[in-house]
């Protein structure tokens, strides 16, 4: 039993992708664009050259945020979507009916399509490719070259996320929403 | 600051770089419709595989090759099969992580499209057809013609010319080809590479040295590129760092590129007027007087030639606005700044230099500066570091009385042992050659993609009577073999147990972790081969023409001549790979070590004691103090560390024809403009600038962060980060020439032309073009990178610096029009 979250120091992320491409081998995703579980959002660059803003163009990493109040979870109409013990919202294949409602719900787009399972597919934190056999942090997390994440048992104070959430500035995507995601984006 | 970024925007934002997808999500979702049964239906496998820990569940260490660093890997096999490649965390090079391209090595390993067994050629050269043939039949073919073509030559060795690109088998390929063979025509990347920036610091500094990211406060970096070229450990120390975190970072560009989007400044820069933005910053703080007194007093030889030389020429910051378009403030801000924070301050000394006519001298400017601010052989600034010795190796080479010197020598005023790639291929076609050079062996390099001037590349291969390729893809320049040697992946064989330098020493082993899926061998089993089935011929075709050879036969006969004089040309290479590296570590540093290397992938001396994890992202494998950061202590003579690319022969060459004798940082060096020419001081020369015609476009080359050159090109899930190349070309150009995202433009050079797909953007200015190395294979085997966007070297014209000989790839004007 633990709850899961994940810091990101996004300001070290150059846009590498090797996150996305560690989640691929790990989980089996298909190819295609559109089948990812993990992206690094990019913003066009503001101004004209050669005047532009350095600021607007950083680089964010992002996936499923593991909301504690997830509406992807709420809205599926067969309970394919689920929390498991340790807080990780995740997917049932056998349940999924593809109705996408949770596609439709998530304010994040973290959901897609996985053909191979046909269920819409999300981040579960490698719990059934690493953590259920006894590997203590995500494939992402582990290859990231300027060590971007953090991984964590939230509710064990003195687990790093935990420290490193308490001693430094941090904030939620779309938090006015209420979902209460468990990816914290330091600042 | 906060952006919020979904996958849709992030599909639409970056869809110059994603645009594959389109289509994605209609097929995945028309496949889900047709339930579980039908799912499979149109998946194509290229073996991507989800992890199950099988009770057979194999860890072995090894080491990358999906690009030059050498990252330390784990590979996770299950019942046989790679499931997974992770980082291995004791590398102190490699900082426990694994890009893209080291992830996508799976794909490398289950391409389809891989070269599975020996081949010759059976149809016209270039057709590519060829028929499968065993190992046997692929050397009897080469000695056959080798044995024609050498006695035809008289026993002129040098009649073979050969290229490798970098790789940890390059050496026993050289060797090879150099020492047993006896060619002294060798080409490597290095004139394409890294070529002027080795030879710029190692004549002023000593060595090229690395720079210290970790420690440094203020970096210069102009034109290298580290978000996106990543090289280690430099990218994961830098950017850590950067954004107000340690480091200030400048970035000196004509392109806003993944690294200027971590910088506190972006200066985008005139394309070729580097030199002078260095120049005004050495002018800037020689007339303010903020360098280091006591480290130039101590250090720097000629510095007094050299303010002079500066100030005379008044290289003033506002003449150099007028030729980079860089504001005299900003550089006077940068000079500041820079010595401000020396000794922390680095001028990054950077990679691929093949830039422009003055390359050689920009690096040499470079080096001086960052020595006036005292950063040299000092934490946080450019450092040697140490290098930990291994075991001997050594080959028997003969002597060959009639091999002669390589052909283009005279071509540029020094070219080393690795030669000037471009300089001896138009040798070979312009008929300026002594001798003619009837031969061409290539190993992991793909010349018909790398070299400026395709064409003339085409021309040279197809004069060979001989052309003999080792690769692990059907390559272009595969398609123009005669010969195909399949070489096994990096996952598939044993490489040379390597030694990697720098303030935290380790060495490192690339160890096989599955087993060769195709009739394929390493490189050292295919120079047994060869050797074995040429050494007899290629003696007879000696004893005809060599008269010293003569004379030791009748001294000492023939047997003795041939066993012990190196004539043997496999006896170097018929120990295993893994013997002679047992030997190389255990003879140095015991049984342990060895056990301990093989075991985990990576050895140095008191790693059990040193190597501590910090946290979850942090390592520790060196204790601060036993960190090599200073080494010199007041002697710029010792050895010191060099970057895995450099060739540590060539840096001995270097040093011994052209340095002075003071032993300290040369600001001139007045015995190579004696013998050689070449300006002693960095001049800048109006005459070597190429200035680009109102409404034309200077072109420049780069990398990107999911591929390496053409070497990856294949990949499949490389190919979904990023699909195709764009050339970016400034939006509002774009518009007044109503080109829009993602239509097919033309790009014309004086040599070629290509069409590719535009990316109308305000990341670079008005009157320079971009796209991305790589792309655009013309070899019909490769099913997925065949004529996948454009390939640079199509367009890019053949010129080089007259230093070394080193490629001036940004010198290419070109015209763009709407297809």
């Amino acid at each position: 039993m633990a709850r899961y979250g994940m810091a990101l120091d996004y300001k070290s992320c150059i846009n590498c992708k090797a996150c996305e491409s560690a989640c691929k081998e790990e989980n089996g995703i298909l190819l295609g664009a559109d089948n990812h579980r993990i992206w690094v959002g990019v913003n066009e660059i503001e101004g004209l050259f050669p005047d532009l803003s350095i600021g607007s163009s950083n680089f964010q990493p992002s996936q499923c945020q593991q909301c504690d109040n997830a509406p992807c979870q709420s809205v599926c109409p067969t309970n394919a979507t689920y929390y498991d013990d340790n807080g990780v919202v995740r997917v049932n294949p056998d349940q999924c009916i593809l109705c996408t409602y949770c596609m439709q719900a998530c304010p994040y787009d973290a959901r897609y399509i996985d053909d191979r399972t046909v269920t819409v597919d999300k981040c579960n934190f490698c719990s059934d490719t690493r953590l259920i056999h006894g590997e203590t942090t995500t494939a992402c997390q582990a290859t990231c070259p300027t060590k971007v994440r953090i991984f964590g048992d939230l509710d064990d104070p003195e687990s790093e996320i935990s420290q490193t959430l308490r001693d430094r500035e941090h904030y939620s995507l779309k938090a006015h929403l209420g979902t209460k995601p468990k990816l914290f984006y330091l600042t | 600051m906060k952006t919020e970024i979904s996958r849709r925007r992030f599909l639409q934002g970056t869809v110059a770089l994603t645009v594959v997808g389109a289509t994605a999500a209609a097929t995945a979702l028309a496949n889900a419709e047709l339930g579980k049964e039908g799912k499979k239906s149109k998946i194509v496998d290229f073996g991507l595989t989800k992890t199950q820990y099988s009770d057979k569940l194999q860890e072995i260490p090894t080491l990358c090759e999906m690009c030059v660093n050498k990252c330390a890997a784990i590979a996770r096999i299950e019942d046989g099969v790679l499931t997974k490649l992770n980082p291995n965390p004791l590398f102190p090079k490699s900082r426990n992580m694994l890009c893209a391209r080291g992830n996508a090595g799976i794909q490398a390993l289950e391409d389809p499209d891989r070269l599975k067994y020996p081949l010759i050629r059976v149809g016209e050269r270039g057709e590519g057809k060829f028929k499968r043939v065993t190992w046997d039949e692929a050397f009897e073919y080469v000695k056959e013609k080798m044995v024609t073509i050498i006695d035809e030559e008289k026993d002129n060795r040098s009649t073979i010319g050969y290229c490798a690109g970098e790789g940890m088998a390059e050496h026993t390929y050289t060797s090879f080809m150099g020492d047993k063979i006896g060619s002294s025509n060798y080409v490597n990347h290095g004139s394409i590479c890294l070529a002027t920036t080795i030879a710029g610091y190692t004549l002023t500094l000593g060595g090229y040295g690395q720079a210290d990211l970790e420690n440094a406060e203020y970096v210069i970096m102009a034109g290298a590129n580290r978000a996106e070229a990543i090289v280690t450990p430099d990218t994961m120390d830098m950017f850590k760092r950067t954004k107000g975190r340690g480091s200030k970072l400048i970035v000196i560009d004509p392109r806003f590129t993944n690294t200027a989007a971590h910088a506190d400044k972006w200066l985008p820069i005139e394309v070729g007027t580097d030199l002078a933005f260095v120049l005004a910053l050495t002018y800037t703080v020689i007339t303010e007087e903020r360098y280091n007194k006591r480290f130039a007093e101590e250090n720097l030889s000629d510095f007094e030639d050299y303010k002079k030389h500066i100030l005379d020429h008044n290289y003033t910051p506002e003449w150099a606005e007028a030729i980079t378009g860089i504001k005299a403030d900003d550089i006077r801000q940068v000079a500041r700044d820079f010595m401000a924070h020396a000794p922390r301050a680095i001028y990054y000394q950077g990679r691929r230099t093949a830039w422009s006519l003055q390359d050689y001298q920009l690096r040499r400017a470079q080096a001086i500066f960052s020595a006036m601010g005292g950063g040299v052989d000092k934490k946080g600034g450019i450092i040697f570091g140490k290098k930990l010795p291994l075991g001997d190796h050594s080959i028997n080479g003969p002597m060959y009385d009639n091999a002669q010197e390589r052909i283009e020598k005279d071509k540029a005023a020094s070219i080393g042992a690795s030669g000037s790639w471009i300089a001896w291929r138009n040798t070979i076609i312009d008929g300026s050659a002594p001798y003619p050079v009837r031969a061409f062996f290539a190993y992991k390099q793909n010349p018909m993609m790398s070299i400026p001037n395709t064409a003339k590349t085409k021309q040279m291969l197809e004069k060979m009577d001989l052309v003999v390729v080792i690769d692990t893809m059907p390559s272009d320049t595969v398609m123009m073999a005669d010969v195909v040697l399949p070489e096994s992946l990096y996952l598939e064989r044993e490489d040379p147990v390597k030694s990697f330098g720098g303030a935290e020493p380790s060495i490192a082993l690339r160890k096989k972790v599955v087993e060769a899926k195709f009739d394929t061998k390493p490189v050292i089993e295919i120079m047994r081969g060869l050797g074995m089935k040429l050494s007899k011929p290629l003696f007879e075709v000696s004893k005809k023409y060599d008269e010293a050879l003569q004379e030791e036969i009748a001294d000492r006969g023939e047997k003795e001549v041939y066993d012990e004089d190196g004539y043997d040309l496999a006896d170097g290479y018929r120990h295993s790979q893994e013997s002679i590296n047992h030997h190389m570590v255990e003879s140095v540093y015991g049984e342990d070590a060895w056990k301990t290397l093989r075991e985990k992938g990576v050895f140095y001396p008191d790693m059990d004691k040193f190597f501590k994890k910090l946290s979850v992202n942090e390592y520790e494998y060196y204790p601060e103090h036993k960190k090599s950061y200073s080494i010199i202590k007041g002697d710029l003579n010792n050895e010191p560390y060099h970057d895995t690319c450099v060739d540590i022969n060539e840096i001995a060459v270097l040093k011994k024809k052209f340095r002075t004798a003071t032993k300290k940082i040369a600001c001139a060096l007045y015995n190579l403009e004696k013998k050689k020419g070449v300006d002693a001081m960095p001049t800048w020369r109006d005459e070597l600038y190429t200035p680009t015609p109102e409404g034309r476009f200077k072109f420049i080359t780069g990398r990107h962060g999911q591929f390496t050159q053409s070497g990856t090109a294949n990949n499949a899930l490389l190919l979904e980060l990023l699909p195709e190349n764009y050339l970016w070309i400034n939006k509002r150009v774009a518009k007044e020439k109503g080109i829009a995202f993602a239509d097919l433009v033309e790009v014309k050079s004086s040599v070629g032309t290509i069409q590719i797909k535009a990316y109308p953007t305000e990341k670079i200015g008005p009157n320079a073009v971009f796209f991305i190395h790589g792309f655009g294979a013309d070899s019909s085997e490769l099913t997925l990178a065949h004529h996948r966007g454009a390939n640079d070297n199509t367009i890019i014209e053949d010129h080089y610096e007259k230093t070394f000989g080193s490629a001036a790839m940004h010198e290419t004007i070109v015209d763009i029009r709407r297809v």
